[in-house]
């Protein structure tokens, strides 16, 4: 009951990012030689890197589901015995990724803001930092999720079907949020 | 779940082929309109392909059976809070947050803590300690 809600909520979410895509393809189909200008700035190979380090982050999420769907919430082995890992130790590499990625972002925002592109300099700036800051701080809330989800099995006496259905829930989220951003690199990024 | 699986792949359908045709009526000029009916039909496929991928994995619902009776769906449904104050104090840090956007940064500095103890506060209500659930 909880994945199928997550999921129409999910969907729900895709008409969110709907409404920011449309706005991208408006104020391009209408400012074309703003975006001649101003693409030049993008750092294309940072954005890729970071790209697939958020791409990265999703398998290591996918890794941690696997282990909570076998009950395991955590390892029972050594730190660097990666086979042994649990949910816990594969969301924590997950998160770590997630955090790596929006640190990037942060990066990318302050070259873009030192080269005078802000939300109010001009068409580009607006349509550059509503899509990517809207993304941003949904990661930022995935992020969230997952100390709350890895917090759960420190608090909880036993790792219960509850607890699985959470993580897997997140996880649908992170890989949601994983796709729309791969969207948005290319339309931003490769389209230019 | 055959039934809602072709459901929404017949939502699918008709948006995806919406978009075709509204594309090439503007002469694929007009964005906002062919994002927005494309990006529909990916919402009609994502629920109809979860639903889909679910029914796969789970076995026939009494639901799925046309002669089923009511009496067969009885049982465990999950989990359900019998009372919680959470989201009420959720709700009201979330909008002392969100009307912080409007008033000034200070006011979302504020919520800020707010927001951290109610969040937490709901999402480990049943999951601490004897009686976790």
């Amino acid at each position: 009951m909880t994945a199928v809600g997550t999921m129409v909520w999910l969907a729900s979410e895709l008409m969110f990012f709907a409404g920011l895509f449309a706005m991208y393809f408006t104020i391009r189909s209408v400012a074309g030689d703003l975006w001649n200008e101003r693409t030049g700035h993008l750092e294309v190979g940072f954005a890729f890197a970071n790209t697939v380090i958020l791409v990265i982050s999703s398998i290591w999420c996918q890794f941690g589901v696997f282990k909570a769907e076998q009950g395991k919430p955590s390892r029972d082995g050594k730190l660097w015995q990666v086979g042994s890992w649990g949910m816990r130790e594969w969301y924590v590499l997950a998160y770590l990724f997630g955090a790596v990625f929006v640190s990037g972002q942060v990066f990318e925002y302050s070259n873009m803001f030192g080269e005078g592109i802000s939300l109010d300099s001009d068409a580009y700036g607006s349509m550059f930092y509503l899509t990517t800051g809207f993304h941003a701080l949904h990661v930022t809330g995935g992020l969230l999720a997952f100390l709350m989800i890895i917090g759960r099995t420190f608090t909880a006496k036993k790792f219960t079907h509850h607890q699985i259905t959470g993580s897997i829930v997140v996880s649908y989220y992170w890989h949601f949020v994983d796709v729309v951003w791969i969207a948005l690199f290319a339309t931003i990024y490769l389209l230019k | 779940m055959k039934v809602e699986f072709k459901l929404f792949s017949l939502l699918f359908a008709f948006s995806a082929i919406m978009g075709i045709i509204y594309g090439v009526f503007t002469k694929w000029e007009e964005p906002v309109g062919t994002v927005a009916l494309f990006l529909t039909a990916g919402l009609c496929i994502m629920i109809g392909g979860f639903l889909w991928w679910t029914g796969r994995k789970i076995d026939l619902r009494p639901d799925d059976d046309p002669l089923g009776e009511i009496s067969d769906i009885e049982g465990d449904y999950g989990f359900f809070s019998p009372h919680s104050w959470w989201p009420l104090f959720l709700g009201a840090s979330g909008a002392l947050m969100f009307l912080g956007l409007a008033v000034g940064w200070w006011l979302v500095m504020l919520a800020v803590p707010f927001v951290a103890v109610s969040a937490i506060g709901w999402v480990f209500e049943y999951f601490h300690g004897e009686h976790s659930i």
